[in-house]
């Protein structure tokens, strides 16, 4: 057969050069075509490399060519895989990585299909590759090519439950995806069939989580509760967040866990961490203005994907820490990013979610637990603000006094104390020189000033004195 | 080669790898070709690299398949003038194709088809006529 019918993987434009991976499966699967057909070789594979083009060529062919030989591919891959399918799921979760955007339609509901059978047969490293689709779900993206891969992720996971109890940090990562979505979704009025479906499954999915699950969930930590916050108004969630109260050192211990990196990637796609971490470590300051134009363009410019800004700025904070080369350069500084992505937010929702995003780690942290890094962004845009953006450094001021008062009254202690400690802790370590420039700046109103001097201090002026 | 070794020449041998900083309009023309009337679009815009910026002038499809933030890579182009202005451009055996988006560095000057730059280094090799030949 000619390798002009090869079918296709990729959508890939006039002008757009091939995709190396495509290529490379795309070669396989042409070559070794007639050997593809049932009735299949008993011989295994003579040698590794032939054994490589074979896999290739399989999961080429289990992708893009036509529903019955598809099947016949899978039968065959059955019959000859010798490696737990570990080159399988490998090159597929490469594919899922670099090029999930230019698949076809029709090879995205085969990579899902395929995916579920690896998961039936335990395929080495088949969790690696349901996240790394999990992480193209977007946040703020009702468009149906969305909804669609968050149905099916469903679907798929739902049918595979207890492979999952055997996967926490799957289970993890999708309830922290799902439950970020819910409160992406419930911002729609009901009424939209295919919404309310989708809906309806992850409210199921999710709570049955929690509810079976919640020494698992445990695993996410703070975030986890920041999460459900958003959804007190879903009745399932009400429910649910009553039942959590009642067992009030369940939300403690959720506290004083720093959400571990690997949750924060939930809310942004592959994309968008390159991306992100390409201006964190290699744009200078001075040209960073057309990159922040052209990211703004394809991920913040409709009114609903300002949702997104929220996981960037916790992404920001807690999961790009740069080395200490790059924060001493003049490449874009994590505090001008996270000034810029609050600036995106145009609608009051999304600002004060965003800035909760900024201060979350503060509420709770722990010196001993809790990784200066994280709270590094928020203290520095502050002072670097003044005195030319000082509105934004008063804004954030004022935010961080409201959190510490009403953010869960039944603990304004505990985080007025962690508050404190984070202050001392960016002057201890040097983030800045001191807090003087916040609370002797007359371009900050009286008012104010007092309520911060009050705030990190205590009411006490001896006290004052001692911290300084 | 990067943009800043580009010299003007009649030969099709760019071959380079920028990123689009900006497009300008696209403008349409028409040209009668024996008694067919054909319809062509340009579109200048501006690619740079790290090393130096160049004008690019797109050719009909190539005007809507990029976008600024693209990577480009252009075999066998070349950079000569084109209506007494100094561009580079895929021209009849060239190719530019999109190779990626975002993740490269660039300068924006010098600006490789700003006239003045030509003549100060004309007026320099004028000055220093047993000089290594040179251009900048």
């Amino acid at each position: 057969m000619s390798s002009s019918s090869v079918p296709q993987l990729l959508l890939t434009g006039e002008h757009e050069a091939a995709d190396g991976t495509e290529l490379s499966l795309r070669e396989a699967f042409a070559l070794l075509r007639p050997r593809l057909r049932p009735p299949f070789p008993l011989r295994s594979p003579s040698s590794p490399a032939e054994y490589h083009q074979l896999i290739l060529a399989l999961a080429y062919g289990a992708l893009s060519d036509h529903p019955r030989a598809a099947r016949a591919h899978l039968v065959h891959l059955h019959a000859t895989v010798s490696d737990g399918y570990s080159l399988f799921t490998r090159t597929l979760l490469h594919l899922s990585l670099h090029s999930f955007p230019r698949l076809l339609p029709s090879a995205r509901a085969r990579l899902l299909s395929v995916t579920s059978e690896l998961i039936g047969t335990a395929a080495v490293g088949v969790d690696r590759l349901v996240v790394s689709l999990l992480r193209w779900v977007h946040i703020g993206d009702f468009s149906p090519p969305n909804l669609w891969l968050a149905e099916q992720l469903l679907g798929v996971l739902t049918l595979r439950w207890s492979w999952l109890l055997e996967e926490p940090s799957v289970l993890t990562s999708a309830l922290f995806l799902f439950l970020r979505l819910l409160s992406d979704h419930y911002r729609l009025a009901a009424g939209d069939g295919r919404m309310d479906s989708l809906k309806s499954a992850e409210v199921g999915f999710c709570v049955r989580a929690l509810r079976e699950q919640f020494h698992l969930c445990v695993a996410i930590g703070r975030d986890l509760v920041r999460l459900l916050q958003d959804l007190v108004s879903v009745p399932e969630f009400r429910r649910l967040w009553e039942d959590l109260l009642i067992r009030p050192s369940d939300i403690s211990r959720l506290y004083r866990r720093s959400t571990p990196a690997e949750y924060l990637l939930m809310g942004i796609t592959p994309e968008m961490e390159t991306r992100m971490r390409f201006l964190l470590s290699q744009v200078k300051t001075g040209s960073r203005r057309r990159y922040l134009e052209w990211f703004a363009g394809k991920f913040l410019r409709r009114p609903e994907q300002e949702a997104a800004a929220v996981d960037l700025v916790r992404f920001v904070c807690c999961a790009h820490h740069p080395p200490n080369e790059v924060l001493r350069s003049d490449v874009v500084p994590r505090w001008m990013m996270v000034g810029w992505l609050l600036t995106a937010c145009r609608k009051n929702y999304f600002a004060a979610g965003a800035k909760l995003a900024l201060f979350y780690d503060w509420l709770f942290f722990d010196e001993v637990n809790d990784s200066i890094m994280n709270i590094e962004p928020a203290i520095l845009l502050m002072v670097n603000s003044v005195p030319e953006y000082v509105e934004l450094t008063q804004t954030l001021m004022e935010f961080l006094l409201l959190l510490v008062d009403h953010y869960d009254e039944g603990r304004r202690d505990l985080i007025l104390q962690s508050v404190r400690k984070a202050f001392r802790e960016v002057v201890r370590k040097g983030v800045v020189q001191s807090l003087d420039a916040l609370s002797t700046c007359s371009l900050i109103s009286p008012a104010l000033r007092e309520s911060f001097t009050r705030l990190i201090h205590g009411s006490n002026p001896a006290q004052a004195q001692a911290v300084d | 080669m990067r943009l800043r070794d580009l010299v003007p020449s009649a030969a099709n041998s760019v071959n380079t790898t920028f990123i689009l900083l900006e497009k300008g309009h696209i403008s349409s023309s028409k040209k009668k070709t024996g008694n067919k009337l054909q319809e062509s679009r340009e579109c200048l815009a501006l690619v740079a690299d790290e090393s130096a910026a160049v004008e690019f002038l797109l050719w009909d499809s190539e005007c809507e398949a990029f976008e600024p933030g693209d990577i480009l890579r252009l075999t066998s182009g070349i950079f000569s003038f084109h209506r007494h202005k100094l561009v580079l451009r895929s021209g009849r055996k060239g190719r530019v194709e999109k190779v990626g988006e975002f993740t490269m560095l660039f300068v924006e000057s010098p600006n490789m088809s700003d006239a003045a730059l030509w003549t100060a280094a004309k007026k320099r090799r004028q000055e220093e006529p047993l000089g290594e030949g040179q251009l900048l």
